[in-house]
């Protein structure tokens, strides 16, 4: 018997280390975790400042050349917008008129894009396929539409095949001095760039109708742009909606300057793209504030060097303010403070021994950007994009949102006049900035999360978070393996002391493809997942359905199929026999494989989704262990694992968690029970990722571990 | 002698064969009135630019237009593909999917190529299970309870995701996995026409099944796969020692059974396949000829599909590792790295040929393996052929003969299970990465290529110790029945 077995040979250091670190996965496991958890907490701390990595964009090379004649030019036709809006209170296709005009007084070519109002439709696929051109359109009011106005400038020094767009929404029912402030620095910028010479990209202005909604309009207006159909403004619907309105006669009106056409206009592709939004925040500040506003969905960013030029122009040229997003309920958090006065004298000492060790950075700033930090990977988490710009990011275009709001009030006019100014000299600078491009922007980072204005922490050094959090899955998973199989010959060879009697053998069974059953369990789980993620869509179309109903209902045919799906292919509990004693074992080790395998397919699709994915399911899946062995124990030992074992089922719960995170920030009297359905139909009517990876990772992983616990061993 | 209920389970499980089996075919037909949601076919992993229908299509519109169907560089597939296919890719059914009738075909085509594995497993079964007995080992369990691995394999390569997408993503791999299959059942049936035939349209597809030749001549010549030739020569020669002294009836009877064991070479076999080979070859070549006889014959064929596969002359990114090798490598030393790459697969002919000759048939699935991974066009049907043929030694590679020891057994199963899950999930979400959103580059993708070709390696380097520890294993069993039955 004993020379039937392999010799062992002596391993080579690789496998030897390996053998070592699977046989100690508990206190590798434990190390990892803490280490992570550091590493995430110390990202504000590794955040470098940001550079201008493009040499071809040169910011603020050349004066700027806005002068005061072009902004008081805008204010005129900011007037003439108001005026026309306080008028008549649907002055939509007069307002569209106006600007149409205005556009073609200075000489650029205009067309008129309608579109209908759609409802955001789920599509599962979405993310796996390039945006589908020739989706017919369905939902549609033909009653409900907006009309966009877009202006063209042709570049004096360019061929016509790049482009740079400027969008400025406003809401053509019910404008406020905001949004017509928005045209206006639209306006100036348009009308200085219709005359100067170095223009090597044209100049699309489109101003967005945003009746429904700022995203809507620019999402609309891409599609048409991307998608070449060779008919007029009155045919592209005609097929869907026939023209009962009198939009038809009126383009006709319309359509009385030489420069004004029916014929949807077009450029080349788009190098960038700047959405302008001015808000009236009404406080007192001592300079303009500039909110800058990137994430598109699925948490994809514009390239960092735009945000870069920006930021550098706005601060260091126009002396605004520069804010991105953070989450103010964070910056008087107790435990952030106290992590940041650690981070401030390990860095202090650090500096005392070395001086050359400057890694310490001061409290306020430390919590400013996990704060920033914070916000940054939720608003990636959530896949759903934060302004009109995200809709430029499906067709590879880099866009961001400038919001930026005066220090004074509009309504003064030498103060309305100073901010256009600085507001027109900032777009301008931008848009003569990414005029020197010679490619596509691709030199600087697509991959990172902002902590402040001017820091980012790239790809490199927030993936190591994720990978240590992540490091045990693998190693976990092939011990409990290799334990459950070690476990399970040595009590074979207990049984047979003779080998040649093989009738004594119990029923065979195949070592090393033990796993497939525990295969076929969790497997079935995922399928479930992916049925349960389907539901919420036939939910949502049953009439008169409140959120708290659709998710109870959801809820209970979540349950329902997952009984139906145990009773027709055999529950995981169903193979536990007598002569599979690491039955659970096996199955855990599946399931923390199809959690590492979810997660890493996440970390790629949505950094963020996975990061914070894996600070909830990678403890549970860890700590998972059957509350029946725990409860036979009666050990403290055991009655703690079982405890927290308990503990991590009912956070991770994917309800659970939204509602305890929501109460976390807004407080828990404003929790209602259908927040959670309201959320996830936010979530796939966003298209986001991140409802796929709750439904199809998440979601099974909870049910597995849920099985592990119950598990009757 | 069987009791009823082992009749009863035997009939049992025959019946739940075919009953998953025709599952797999509704679930395909199913999934093919979806074309655009899955919208498959333009994964470049799973049509490749030999086996994509709408280059096949392309080339047929040529054709039809009297233009040289290669022209262009659309279409490199044979010439008889199109004459079979091209017509129903034009033929549209109203109210039903593009390509319906090629995909029934395809569905078709895989059906019958899981029967012909079962067929293919059952030659191998009864043919293994006749040489243990003659090595006279007890194999720990009856007959009735190794794993029907023909039955195992069929169901592997119907319910192989792989396979399933690569059927409906209109390519013709399940064509070229169907000839494959026919050349490994026509050999292990000894019947040398249908190997030949099988053999000549396979390379005449997709050339790499050139190589199979070594296995079918070693399946024609020593029958299917056995335990090592050595056990026999001993097992005949000790036992000759041994009985010596007893009557010759015995001694004759010996001798007889011995004549049809795996140590004779059938040298008619061989003339037999080699003449048919020849013929059906002809056959190929002149209809091939016919075909293309007013645009540049068969010598334009040559250089438009072989030539067009041994240059590698596309480089657009596949799930191999050539595309990315060649774009990267300078034109100067091109013709030197194709010459490298090529005879990397024809170096480990040899040693495998000579290591595992007394298993041809799973010297063919590793031959299929690792062309699947040198190849210059892979695809993932590529890898649902190898995977099915895999089913085919389930009893060998699991252990289940072994036992006590597991000697051969795959150690990495889930390992390897996990990584190839994980990479397939990954490669489409890294090409999105790369083409769609712009934020990846050429690398991302690459990474998965390199992945999944490590993960072929340890499959290929892990079942061919598993079966010859196997080998090993038998030996010993061999030797200890010897020297009891010499005691005794």
């Amino acid at each position: 018997m004993a020379a039937i077995e392999p010799l062992k040979a002596r391993k080579r250091p690789i496998a030897r280390l390996g053998v070592f670190v699977i046989s100690h996965s508990l206190i590798v496991s434990v190390i990892c975790c803490i280490a992570a958890i550091l590493a995430l907490l110390l990202l504000p701390v590794l955040a470098k400042n940001t550079y201008i990595s493009e040499n071809a964009l040169m910011p603020g090379s050349a004066n700027t050349m806005l002068s005061s004649e072009e902004v008081s030019e805008a204010d005129r036709f900011m007037k003439d917008v108001n005026a026309l809006s306080l008028e008549s209170v649907d002055a939509g296709i007069k307002i569209a008129k106006l600007i149409a005009q205005y556009m073609a007084d200075l000489g650029a070519e205009v067309c008129y894009h309608k579109f209908h109002h759609q409802q955001n439709q789920f599509n599962p696929l979405h993310f796996f396929s390039i945006p589908d051109p020739v989706v017919v359109q369905r939902n549609i009011s033909c009653l409900s539409f907006g009309v966009n106005t877009v202006g063209v400038i042709r570049a004096p020094r360019g061929d016509g095949k790049e482009a740079i767009v400027l969008v400025t929404p406003y809401n053509s029912s019910g404008m406020d001095a905001a949004e017509a402030s928005s045209l206006g620095i639209g306006y100036s910028i348009f009308s200085l760039l219709s005359q100067v010479t170095w223009l090597a990209k044209d100049i699309i202005w489109l101003a967005a109708d945003s009746r429904f909604g700022v995203y809507a309009p620019v999402a609309a207006w891409l599609k048409d742009y991307h998608t070449p159909l060779f008919s007029g403004l009155g045919q592209v619907n005609a097929e869907v909606c026939h023209e009962s309105n009198d939009l038809l006669k009126l383009n006709d009106a319309m359509v009385s300057n030489r420069n004004i056409s029916n014929i949807f206009t077009r450029s080349g592709t788009m190098a960038a793209a700047l959405v302008i939004k001015v808000v009236d925040r009404h406080d007192e500040a001592d300079k303009d504030t500039l909110s800058i506003f990137a994430e598109a969905s699925n948490g994809q960013m514009p390239n960092l060097d735009l945000i870069n030029i920006v930021n550098y122009l706005a601060v260091h040229r126009q002396g605004l303010r520069v804010k991105v997003e953070k989450f103010f309920s964070l910056l008087d958090s107790k435990f952030l403070n106290l992590v940041g006065e650690t981070v401030e004298l390990l860095g202090k000492v650090a500096k005392s021994l070395n001086p050359n060790w400057r890694f310490g950075i001061p409290v306020a700033e430390y919590v400013e950007g996990t704060a920033t930090l914070a916000s940054s990977l939720f608003n990636q988490a959530l896949g759903v994009p934060t302004g009109p710009h995200g809709a430029f990011r499906d067709y590879q275009v880099d866009a961001i949102t400038l919001e930026i709001s005066p220090k004074g009030s509009l309504k003064n006019k030498d103060q309305r006049i100073d901010f256009l100014m600085r507001g027109g000299r900032l777009v301008e600078a931008v848009v003569r900035s990414v005029n020197n491009l010679l490619e596509k922007f691709h030199q600087s980072f697509f991959l990172y999360l902002l902590t402040s204005p001017s820091k980012f922490v790239s790809v490199g050094i927030y993936m190591i978070a994720f990978a240590l959090l992540i490091a045990p899955l693998p190693i976990v998973a092939a011990s409990l393996y290799s334990d459950a199989n070690r476990r399970d010959s040595s009590l074979r060879n207990e049984g047979s002391s003779q080998p040649h009697v093989f009738a004594d053998e119990p029923t065979p069974t195949l070592k090393s493809w033990r796993w497939l059953h525990a295969a076929k369990s969790v497997f079935i789980i995922h399928f479930w997942g992916s049925l349960v993620t389907l539901l919420p869509h036939f939910i949502s179309k049953m009439p008169n359905g409140t959120p708290t109903s659709s998710l109870i209902i959801w809820l209970s045919l979540c349950t329902l199929s997952l009984f139906l799906l145990y009773m027709i292919s055999g529950s995981p509990f169903s193979h536990a026999t007598a002569s599979q004693p690491q039955e659970w074992a096996v199955l855990k080790s599946v399931t923390v494989s199809a959690a590492f395998i979810g997660l890493c397919l996440m970390s790629v699709i949505n950094f963020a989704t996975a990061e914070i994915g894996a600070l909830l399911i990678v403890p549970m899946c860890l700590v998972a262990y059957p509350l029946k062995l725990d409860l036979q124990d009666w050990s403290f030992r055991a009655l703690i694992r079982a405890a927290c074992n308990l503990t991590l089922v009912l956070i991770s719960f994917p309800p659970a968690t939204f509602y305890l995170f929501k109460g976390g920030i807004e407080g828990f009297k404003s929790v209602n029970a259908g927040d959670f359905w309201n959320w996830l139909e936010t979530l796939w009517a966003w298209n986001s990722a991140t409802y796929l990876y709750i439904g199809m990772v998440h979601l099974p992983c909870w049910v597995s571990c849920v099985n592990i616990l119950l598990h009757p061993c | 002698t069987m009791s009823d209920p082992e009749i009863l389970n035997k009939k049992n499980k025959k019946l739940d064969f075919w009953i998953w089996g025709i599952a797999s075919i509704i679930f395909r037909i199913i999934l093919i009135y979806f074309p655009k949601n899955l919208n498959l076919s333009s994964r470049p992993e799973v049509s490749t630019p030999l086996t994509n229908l709408r280059r096949l299509a392309e080339g047929y519109w040529l054709k039809q237009s009297s233009i040289s169907p290669y022209a262009g560089s659309m279409y490199h597939g044979s010439p008889l593909l199109l004459s079979m296919l091209g017509p129903l890719t034009v033929k549209k059914i109203e109210g039903q999917p593009n390509n319906l009738l090629c995909s029934l075909i395809f569905v078709n085509a895989d059906f019958v190529a899981a029967l012909l594995i079962r067929a293919t497993g059952h030659y191998l079964q009864t043919a293994y299970d006749r040489s243990l007995e003659l090595l006279g080992i007890s194999t720990p369990l009856g007959r009735s309870e190794a794993l029907p691995s023909g039955e195992i394999a069929a169901l592997v390569y119907l319910w192989n995701p792989l396979t399933i997408v690569t059927c409906l993503g209109s390519s013709t791999a399940p064509i070229e996995n169907l000839v494959v299959i026919l050349t490994l059942c026509g050999a292990c049936a000894g019947l040398a026409p249908l190997a030949a035939f099988g053999w000549v349209m396979a390379t005449h597809f997709s050339l790499y099944p050139v190589i199979l030749i070594i296995p079918v001549v070693l399946l024609l010549g020593f029958g299917p796969d056995a335990p090592p030739r050595k056990l026999f020569i001993q097992k005949k020669f000790g036992k000759v020692g041994m009985d010596l002294s007893s009557d010759k009836s015995l001694k004759h009877k010996e001798v007889t059974t011995l004549r049809v064991s795996p140590m004779h070479f059938s040298w008619v076999n061989i003339f037999h396949f080699l003449f048919w080979a020849c013929l059906w070859s002809i056959y190929v070549l002149l209809l091939c000829g016919i075909s293309l006889k007013d645009y540049g014959g068969l010598s334009e064929m040559f250089r438009r599909t072989y030539g067009f596969i041994l240059c590698v002359e596309d480089l657009s990114p596949n799930i191999g590792v050539l595309w990315y090798f060649f774009a990267e490598v300078f034109e100067f030393f091109r013709g030197f790295f194709l010459i490298v790459f090529h005879v990397n697969i024809l170096f480990m002919i040899l040693p495998l040929a000579i290591r595992l000759n007394h298993r041809p048939c799973f010297l063919a699935f590793v031959y299929v393996a690792i062309s699947s991974m040198l190849k210059s066009y892979p695809s993932v049907g590529d890898a649902a052929l190898y995977l099915g043929l895999l089913g085919l030694f389930v009893n060998e590679l699991a252990g289940k003969l072994d036992i006590l020891t597991n000697a051969g057994d795959m150690h990495f199963s889930f390992f390897l299970f996990c990584g190839y899950v994980g990479v397939f999930l990954l490669s489409p979400v890294m090409h999105n990465l790369w083409i769609w959103r712009g934020t990846g580059n050429a690398n991302f993708y690459f990474a998965t290529a390199i992945t999944y070709a490590c993960f072929q390696i340890i499959l290929v380097v892990e079942s061919v110790s598993a079966m010859l520890n196997h080998d090993r294993f038998l030996r010993k069993l061999s030797t200890t029945t010897t020297t009891t039955a010499g005691i005794s």
